[in-house]
């Protein structure tokens, strides 16, 4: 700080107008990414008729959880069964971002390790090709995923979306896990291998049980990806009962006995989780994000 | 490093092993504890899946937008891979990509693309710029608008189009709620009647998902501005504006080339939010090149002149690409 001492001074209107200007800027900026937010869970916990009342009120008149009720199947109504989906949709979004987390991590991790370590023109050359997929729209891939998973009986299956969401995961874990991996110095893994431990050894014991922060900045960041993916889900499981939440809340949207309201607590469920992570992670998800500087 | 293999390099000479499967799990783990050997194990379960579900469905993808795809039709020939055939239908070389050309629709979403892209880019690095000016500056509350910051990004863009739809309907939208409370309007207003109001709400809805990373971007821009900077400028009399035209800005540079290329690539691929909220309509307004891909593909079932389609989208991204790796590799050899 060579300029320490600045002579230079705001008058004290000037600072007491600049301090009102941040919060009345702040208070903006927390409606503009709050506000349409909270107006899906106000829309969820009203009834529809309340809602169309005019005008229309701002403040739920009668709060209540008969939405959630009627996609979990507690509620009976007409058209249930449109509803009924949204629990499986929930079910098979969590075991598909749960399954694409976990191989992302082993070999996301792996990959990301070697990268950040090695370098030779195969590794220079691969690291190419992998960056590149990344900014590759997955859009162009899904009529040839499409086939290709048709061809292999695995359309409409779980097994099939997991393969194909590792298409756009797997350039972001390496990416992230080698930014990791960069931080650690190679002393540690020197002294692993003079100790007599095998590279191996030094990669699992040495390695993986400092690198948490990595795996939970990629680790939420893939679930997020892919708990929310809409189209290769919408594309590849298009049968009823076998699709993830976005394709199933899109499907509601689309029908139109169903009440906005009992989509919006089906939106908020979806939304939950991600947020969330995204709130709870905020640190490492930043990283994430300005590590594998994303697209989509 | 070297010198600390060349005890292992020693070792295979000296043992050749004693049966010849001991001989080969030996050779195997010293393989795979030398750098290079366990480099390439670590990186080949990865590559091989990229390669099976990005780089082989690419290649084929390619060959499906030169061929008429009739994806009933099984007799025509096929591609054998380990005991599963892959239809190949028939190549007709650039008969889709001409079809496409021929195509006044084409043309049309092109256009409206060019203008949602360029409305796009344009909101977004503006209100992104903006809202990282606000959350650097002081004030009480703001780890919680930062947190806040990461809400419409960590949504699914369904339930983003979801929630504008509610956010906008004229029977129960929130902005109609106001703006009637205000006095400001008589009836509330349809956003979605009008073609052209539907394209906008589209690029604000998108920019209200996107603008937050490219604050997240901005804001690490930012943290790196030393403060002298800033103070020298004040003692030459700079206001807000000078010190934003003259210190803030130049240093962004980096930062903002890379959201402008991002946001670009993003809006050309745009596809989800116009499949929940618009779905291309009224008439044509709001099909964009991606969708006219998609609904070409996947609603109509003509992958030939669908994935046609999506490759001219392909094409500027991938130009788009190759300046952004230039980037990054620069930034990445500076490190």
């Amino acid at each position: 700080m060579s300029v320490q001492a600045v002579p230079y001074r705001q008058p004290v209107l000037t600072r007491i107008i600049s301090a009102c200007g941040i919060y009345v800027l702040a208070a903006l900026v927390a409606i503009w990414l709050i506000g349409p937010f909270l107006w899906l869970f106000i829309t969820s916990i009203s009834y529809q008729r309340d809602l169309l009342a005019l005008p229309t009120p701002l403040i739920p008149v009668n709060p209540t959880l008969e939405n959630y009720g009627k996609i979990l199947g507690l509620v009976e109504f007409n058209h249930a069964d449109q509803a009924r989906l949204v629990i499986a949709s929930l079910g098979n979004s969590f075991i598909v971002a749960m399954a694409v987390t976990l191989i992302n991590i082993v070999f996301g991790s792996a990959a990301g390790y070697a990268y950040a370590r090695h370098r030779s023109r195969l590794m220079s050359l691969s690291l190419y090709l992998v960056l590149f997929t990344r900014m590759l729209p997955v859009v162009v891939l899904i009529p040839a995923l499409f086939l290709m998973l048709r061809q292999l009986g695995l359309q409409n299956s779980l097994t099939g979306l997991t393969i194909a969401y590792c298409s756009f995961t797997f350039p972001f874990t390496i990416w992230i896990m080698k930014s990791y991996f960069e931080t650690i110095p190679r002393e540690l893994e020197e002294s692993g291998l003079v100790d007599g431990c095998t590279r191996f050894q030094v990669f699992c014991r040495l390695i993986v049980p400092i690198s948490g922060p990595g795996f939970v900045a990629a680790g939420a960041f893939t679930f997020v990806l892919s708990w929310n993916e809409f189209l290769v889900a919408q594309v590849l499981n298009s049968k009823r009962g076998m699709t993830t939440l976005p394709p199933a809340i899109a499907g509601m949207l689309g029908q139109a006995n169903l009440d906005y309201s009992i989509i919006a607590a089906s939106g908020f469920l979806s939304a939950l989780p991600a947020a969330v992570l995204a709130l709870l992670f905020q640190r490492y998800m930043v990283q994430g994000l300005t590590a594998g500087s994303v697209k989509g | 490093m070297a010198d600390l293999l060349e005890p292992m390099k020693r070792d295979v000479r000296a043992q050749p092993g004693t049966g010849r499967n001991g001989g080969l799990i030996r050779r195997f783990s010293l393989y795979a504890n030398t750098q290079a050997g366990f480099a390439t194990l670590l990186i080949l379960p990865a590559l091989t899946v990229i390669f099976a579900v990005v780089f082989f469905p690419l290649v084929y993808s390619i060959w499906l937008s030169l061929a008429e795809v009739d994806l009933l039709d099984t007799s025509g020939p096929t591609l054998n891979l380990f005991g599963f055939n892959l239809p190949l239908y028939k190549f007709i070389g650039f008969g889709n990509y001409r079809d496409i050309v021929g195509d006044p629709l084409y043309w049309g979403a092109l256009g409206r693309t060019v203008f949602f892209v360029a409305a796009f880019v344009v909101e977004a690095t503006v209100i992104g710029l903006a809202m990282a000016l606000i959350l650097n500056s002081e004030f009480f509350g703001r780890p919680i608008l930062r947190a806040a910051l990461l809400i419409p990004w960590s949504m699914s863009r369904v339930v983003v189009g979801l929630l504008w739809l509610g956010m906008l309907s004229a029977d129960f939208g929130a902005l109609n709620a106001i703006l009637s409370r205000l006095g400001l309007i008589d009836h509330y207003i349809s956003f979605f009647q009008n073609g052209f109001s539907a394209l906008n709400v589209l690029v604000l809805v998108y920019v209200w998902n996107q603008a937050p990373f490219a604050t997240v971007l901005f804001l690490a821009g930012l943290q790196s501005i030393p403060k002298d900077l800033y103070a020298a400028a004040e003692v030459d009399g700079a206001g807000f504006w000078r010190k934003l035209w003259h210190v803030t800005l130049p240093s962004l540079r980096p930062m903002m080339f890379l959201v402008l290329v991002l946001s670009t690539v993003n809006g050309f691929l745009m596809l989800d939010l116009i499949f929940v909220m618009t779905f291309g309509g009224p008439g044509n307004d709001t099909t964009t090149v991606s969708w006219l891909g998609y609904v070409t593909a996947f609603n109509f079932f003509q992958f030939g002149p669908g994935t046609a389609i999506l490759f001219t989208l392909t094409l500027i991204c991938v130009v788009l690409t190759v300046v952004y790796q230039r980037l990054i590799l620069a930034k990445f050899q500076a490190e």
